[in-house]
């Protein structure tokens, strides 16, 4: 296992160095510039030298090699420095958006903490919510709970997020008064007053993500419930008289989990990209909402940074989850 | 050697298996696959009752609904006097230990994600008050008994051989001295080489547990080898129950007499005189049997009635039941007798 | 309960008025909401109107404008005027006095060095400065002594009021941002989001582009102001979202830029916790007529350049034609509501610069049929669309993805197919057509189309410079990278000409003048741009907030010290 691990990572190297050349030259090739925003009052031969203030004319290579260094020592370099107190990076230049000129991490810092209790309470609560949804829905095939459940998981699959999260907006924060519509990320949760408040912030984005987390994870959990429940191994727990619950909570279950918690785990990186309409809807500006922000911008810095992370990410969790798969289930053996 | 007096240990009544099937947007339930159509028979303490017919014909079917694996449309199995199609679940969980079942995949039929060791002890934990060194003992004893390595207790399923995980299977169906083993072809999966020691080792444990079986197969050799008597299914339905010499010797039923003749026949001289009998035609649709006799469609020998009436199993020999029009008419001599004692039958309730 | 809303709107009466008396930091927390976050909070180094008003309630000019366009002293004690002698008699030069004891938020006194280095800063040309213009023709500025700042011009300029005027050209700490020049002005991170200044507000807090905290200005020259104790901009969001976190659920005070469909203002509105506020400015809405063939038929670098005239928008008949069938307050009423008001003139506002041009208010289509007819615009082969000479009134009109412009779009296409011309619509990304990428087709500057509409506006009150883009020099073409401003490729000497007068002349009633003069000549007299909707920017206050005036001439957080709690 270890030596597949490793030979997996090894081999990451170079597909994530292929990878960030090409979302390099994607980002660099969409249309668009950094300056479309600046207002037409300002004159061109202002805007050509606030684009040269950028380094946003170097040619697209040396841009490039200047982002690697900048990625893979320089960034480091902080991050070590910030650790340890030494001074590895000198004055080196950091990544900076060209949108804040602030350090594309230092961004990246600020807005991970929403986006993890935001989005991965969503994740959570999808899972926590689709589990048992998927199990029953399994259990009793065709029965009400189950046609219910697969409606339910239609209307999550196929309303966006935004639709229902404006809806969400209309009975609970304009009608009910129950929940604030914008996300407020200076609120520090230091007693119980100011942890229901952040409860009540997180409740409408945590609800809408949840929901069609849920559906998609549910709709899982189903058929490979499914799938197992007619298995002879079951119907061999059942002839050994073990009980139901033991069956499909033990047989059963177990070895439905197997591709689920794949799924999970690939879909992991996605609470690290945010959800950019969720995000935007509530005002949660997490990364969903900077990469959206940066995209509008033509932020290549950002949108680059963002994009190559997601990227590792993606190219981790892989991983994580062929482990996991080799963990579960026994037949799998790596060497 | 075999108390042949006493109450069976395995009473089937009129047992039947519909499987329902839904079509439609709105999955009506628009008819049934008569999987199993009105099966009696007996077991004996003891006995191996060989069940034996073309795919799809519902063995697996019978096997499973006899241990409530399916929940049974209709009729009554009893088993060591008890009616296990009407038993609570409760009281089903608790009954299972005396009967068991060795499953025709060994591969799918194990719990992928357990060990050799937690699925034979299983059972024991849920039906047994053994402390978990006991358990372990016990594991090890039933290794040894269907002759596994005692190092293999903590390997997985896949990590063994097609014959290893029957042995497997049967060493977990014999974890709580079960009464009656339902072998549904245990040995089909495996090679031919395998097949005799699996079969040989059932044997072996029936001599010393003093097991009852019913052992389901289409292999006609080997249930010629292992079964005391013999039930030919068709279509969800016993054409012919005989022992087992009967009926290899003079098949009564046209289907029963045809598949047979395709086994390859170890005398010699009456190898000589048997012609193969091929059958014409395709296996009805078990959604859509025949009006009458589920055999009609293809059999040699039909004749009008065999299209409009179901024939019974009646007994038409002492210990010879056959489901067949034509031991009613061409045979009237014996006909009174098999006739008068096919209505004894009918009284009991065996066939309706 | 009579009795109580009569007390109630007393109350309120008196709220105005007391609120000179209330004490700093007594009201709470005002809650401001942008629906695009602030990015950072220094104006040079952006040009977002988010940016540039949030760090307004931080740092100051020495002088910006009133709701009306007056010009009133910030950090000065006065506004210089030749008069009082702080503008030299032959105009190039003009001396600011700071007001004494002027403290920055830090306990530091404000010097005429932090606005010498505010100049410096901005005018480096490593610096990337997005406020440049502001220093247009500022020669030197030198500190006369500790309170007093000398700008001096490269000629006489009747505009002086341009540096250091405004929220976009606010001063600097010295003290703060010396490290902070040049090539090194964008990675002072610090500095860029919590810059030290003199307003009622100073940053304790800053997320890029999410919220900014701050909390009032313990120095701030008026001791009894802010009345708030504490101030958050929260960023992000839409429009929509913005304006019903003041307008339905109350949990924000105020919230710039919330032009949302008319439909919905109205239903906002009638929630009754707060009201829409709109700042009418100079931005206009408005159609540009291609001078020049951007037929894709010529080579590259001959197409939309003054090589080749339009087949027929040169033709003045055809492009009033064009103007007159449309219906402006149809346009206003779908896409604007409250936040417009139909226009003929580039030059809207201030009201002393904005001519009386009216007459192209009423949609006449009738009119404009007569007038193609006339002039020889018949449709010749039956096809529906009048030609002439072999020239097809068939127009390709572009303009950028968003709802209200494809609204318009769809509009004037109608109406411009019933007076027989063919319209062909082209939508593009804003990113791209604002984006004067010299390598895209699809840039308004390129105008690889017949018409093309977008919104333009000037800064500040005066719209000499805005004028000056339809000089002839302006236009852009292949030689300049196609860079510039007069995307129309109009060139007539006589508006050159008189542009020059304008940036020569001082008197304001003459300026006045040829301002109208010149808006006349690209509007009324030539059709070359035809304005269509005179924009504000909505904003949304809560009802409890009180002292908002809006103002579309500064930033809208112009007066946010005399902001207060209504009770
Ligand atoms: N769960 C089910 N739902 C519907 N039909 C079923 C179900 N299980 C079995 N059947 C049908 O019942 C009939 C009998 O199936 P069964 O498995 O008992 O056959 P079999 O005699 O064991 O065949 P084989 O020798 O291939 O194992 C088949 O036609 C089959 O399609
Ligand atoms: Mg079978």
């Amino acid at each position: 296992m270890l030596t597949f691990t490793l030979r997996r990572l090894l081999l990451a190297i170079p597909t994530l160095l292929f990878i960030s050349l090409i979302i390099f030259l994607l980002v660099d090739l969409a249309p668009g510039s950094p300056m479309s925003e600046i207002p037409l009052t300002v004159p061109p031969e202002v805007r050509q030298k606030m684009i040269a203030a950028l380094g946003a004319d170097q040619p697209v290579f040396v841009r490039y090699i200047l982002w690697l260094r900048q990625f893979f020592w320089v960034e480091p370099a902080y991050l070590l420095d910030g650790w340890f107190g030494t001074d590895l990076a000198g004055d080196q230049q950091r990544i900076l958006s060209w949108q804040s000129r602030s350090p594309v991490f230092t961004v990246i810092g600020q807005r991970i903490p929403q986006t993890l209790t935001v989005i991965g309470t969503a994740y959570l609560v999808g899972i926590l919510i689709a589990v048992p949804i998927g199990i029953y829905s399994a259990y009793r095939q065709y029965s009400l709970f189950d046609q219910l459940g697969t409606f339910v998981a239609m209307i999550g699959f196929s309303v966006p997020t935004f639709f229902t999260g404006t809806l969400f907006i209309i009975i609970f924060a304009v009608w009910l008064g129950w929940f604030p519509t914008k996300y407020d990320t200076t609120l520090e949760v230091t007693d119980w007053a100011s942890f229901i408040r952040q409860m009540q912030q997180m409740a409408m984005p945590v609800m809408v993500l949840g929901l069609a987390n849920a559906a998609a994870i549910s709709r899982y959990m189903r058929s490979s419930m499914l799938e197992n429940m007619g298995q002879d191994y079951v119907r061999t727990a059942r002839a050994k008289g073990m009980t139901e619950r033991t069956v499909v909570l033990k047989h059963v279950l177990r070895n439905s989990m197997i591709p689920v918690v794949t799924v999970i785990a690939l879909g992991i990186p996605s609470i690290f990209g945010g959800a950019i309409i969720t995000e935007n809807l509530f005002g949660v500006n997490g990364i969903g909402a900077a990469l959206i922000g940066a995209i509008h911008a033509s932020d290549l810095p950002m949108v680059q940074t963002l994009a190559f992370i997601f990227a590792v990410l993606i190219v981790g969790f892989n991983l994580i989850a062929d482990i996991l798969y080799g963990f579960l289930d026994p037949r799998i053996r790596y060497d | 050697m075999r108390d042949t007096q006493a109450a069976p240990l395995v009473q089937v009544e009129g047992l039947k298996m519909y499987f329902p099937v839904h079509t439609g947007i709105l999955r009506r339930h628009t008819g049934n696959v008569k999987a199993v159509d009105d099966v009696s028979f007996a077991i004996h303490q003891g006995e191996t009752l060989g069940l034996v017919g073309e795919s799809g014909c519902g063995k697996s079917t019978v096997g499973r609904a006899l241990l409530r694996l399916y929940e049974p449309t209709a009729g009554r199995v009893v088993i060591d006097g008890e009616d296990i199609a009407t038993l609570s679940h409760e009281a089903l969980r608790r009954k299972r230990p005396t009967m068991q079942m060795v499953f025709q995949d060994p591969q799918a039929s194990l719990n992928p994600r357990m060990s050799l060791s937690a699925i034979i002890a299983e059972p024991l934990t849920e039906h047994t008050k053994l402390t978990a060194a006991q358990r372990q003992n016990r594991v090890y004893e039933l290794m040894d008994q269907v002759g596994l390595n005692r190092r293999f207790a903590n390997r997985f399923p896949h990590e063994f051989s097609g014959g290893q995980r029957q042995r497997i299977g049967i060493a977990r169906a014999l974890a709580l001295n079960p009464k009656l083993i339902v072998c549904d072809e245990p040995i089909a999966a495996l090679d031919v080489s395998i097949q005799a020691q699996v079969v040989n080792l059932l044997e072996d444990l029936q001599d010393t547990l003093g097991l009852t079986y019913l052992f389901i197969s289409h292999d006609l050799s080997m249930v010629r080898h292992i079964a005391d008597r013999v039930a030919v299914m068709y279509l969800g339905r016993i054409v012919e129950l005989s022992p087992r010499d009967d009926l290899y010797a003079r098949p009564l039923h046209p289907y029963a007499e045809a598949l047979l003749s395709a086994v390859n026949e170890p005398d010699p001289d009456r190898a000589k005189t048997r012609k193969r009998i091929l059958l014409k035609g395709d296996l009805p649709s078990p959604a859509n049997p025949p009006v009458g006799c589920n055999f009609c469609t293809r059999c040699p020998k039909v004749f009008a009635r065999c299209l409009t009436e179901k024939p019974a199993l009646v007994q038409v020999e002492p210990g010879r039941q056959v489901a067949c029009h034509l031991f009613e008419t061409i045979h009237p001599a014996t006909g009174s007798t098999g006739g008068s004692e096919a209505k004894e039958h009918l009284q009991h309730g065996v066939t309706q | 309960m009579k009795l109580n809303s009569a007390l109630l709107g007393a109350a309120c009466a008196f709220a105005i008025a007391p609120a000179a008396f209330a004490e700093r930091g007594t009201d709470g927390e005002v809650k401001l909401t942008f629906p695009q976050a602030v990015s950072i909070m220094n104006p040079y180094l952006s040009s977002g109107t988010k940016d540039i008003y949030a760090a307004s309630m931080v740092i100051e000019p020495l002088a910006g404008f009133d709701d009306s366009g007056n010009l009133i002293p910030k950090l000065v004690s006065e506004i210089p005027t030749v008069e009082n002698g702080g503008i030299s008699e032959d105009l190039t030069s003009i001396t600011w006095k700071l007001i004494p004891g002027l403290l920055w938020s830090d306990g530091s006194p404000v010097t005429s060095a932090d606005v010498v280095f505010t100049g410096q800063y901005c005018m480096d040309p490593a610096g990337g400065c997005a406020q440049l213009s502001k220093f247009e023709g500022v020669a030197s500025i030198e500190a006369v002594d500790e309170t007093s700042i000398k700008v001096t011009f490269t000629g006489p300029k009747p505009n002086p009021y341009t540096a250091f005027v405004g929220a976009t050209a606010p001063i600097l700490q010295k003290a703060q941002f010396e490290a902070c020049i040049g090539a090194a002005a964008p990675t002072c991170t610090d500095q860029n989001s919590m810059p030290v200044g003199t307003g009622a507000f100073k940053v304790t807090g800053f997320t890029v582009n999410d919220t900014v905290s701050m909390e009032a200005n313990s120095n701030y020259r008026d001791p009894a102001k802010p009345a708030f104790a504490t101030a958050v901009i929260k960023g992000g969001g839409d429009a929509e979202g913005s304006a019903r976190a003041v307008m339905e659920t109350g949990e924000f005070d105020y919230a710039w830029n919330t032009q949302i469909p008319p439909d919905s203002q109205a239903a906002m509105a009638a929630a009754g916790k707060g009201q829409f506020v709109v700042a009418f400015g100079t931005l206009v809405e408005r159609l540009e007529m291609n001078m020049t063939n951007p037929s894709a038929d010529l080579p590259e670098g001959e197409r939309s350049t003054a090589m080749h005239p339009h087949p027929f928008l040169t033709d003045i008949n055809v492009r009033t034609a064009l103007s007159m069938a449309i219906d402006r307050d149809i346009l206003r009423e779908v896409g604007y509501g409250a936040g417009g008001k139909p226009t003929c003139n580039i030059v809207p506002a201030p009201a002393a610069y904005a001519s009386d041009n009216t007459a192209c208010l009423t949609q006449d289509i009738e009119g404009a049929k007569a007038l193609l007819e006339a002039s020889g615009w018949t449709d010749t082969d039956g096809d529906g669309i009048r030609d002439k000479d072999g020239a097809k009134l068939s127009i390709l009109y572009q303009s950028t993805v968003n709802p209200i412009r494809q609204d318009f779009q769809a509009l004037i296409k109608d109406w411009w197919s019933e007076i027989g011309v063919e319209t062909e619509l082209k939508a593009i990304d804003p990113g791209v057509f604002f984006g004067g990428d010299a390598g895209s087709p699809d840039t308004f500057q390129k105008f690889y189309a017949d018409v093309e509409m977008y919104a333009n506006n000037f800064d500040g009150t005066d719209p000499e410079a805005y004028l000056t883009q339809y000089k002839c020099d302006k236009a852009p073409s292949p030689e300049n990278q196609w860079q510039g401003e007069n995307m129309n490729r109009f060139c007539d000497p006589a508006y050159d000409a008189m542009v020059t007068e304008l940036s020569s002349t001082r008197d304001p009633a003459k300026r006045a003048e040829m301002a109208k003069a010149l808006n006349d000549m690209v509007t009324k007299d030539t059709r070359i741009v035809i304005p269509l909707v005179h924009r504000g920017t909505l904003s949304a206050h809560s009802n409890a907030l009180g002292g908002v005036m809006i103002n579309a001439w500064d930033t809208e957080m112009w007066n946010v010290a005399d902001w207060f709690r209504v009770k």
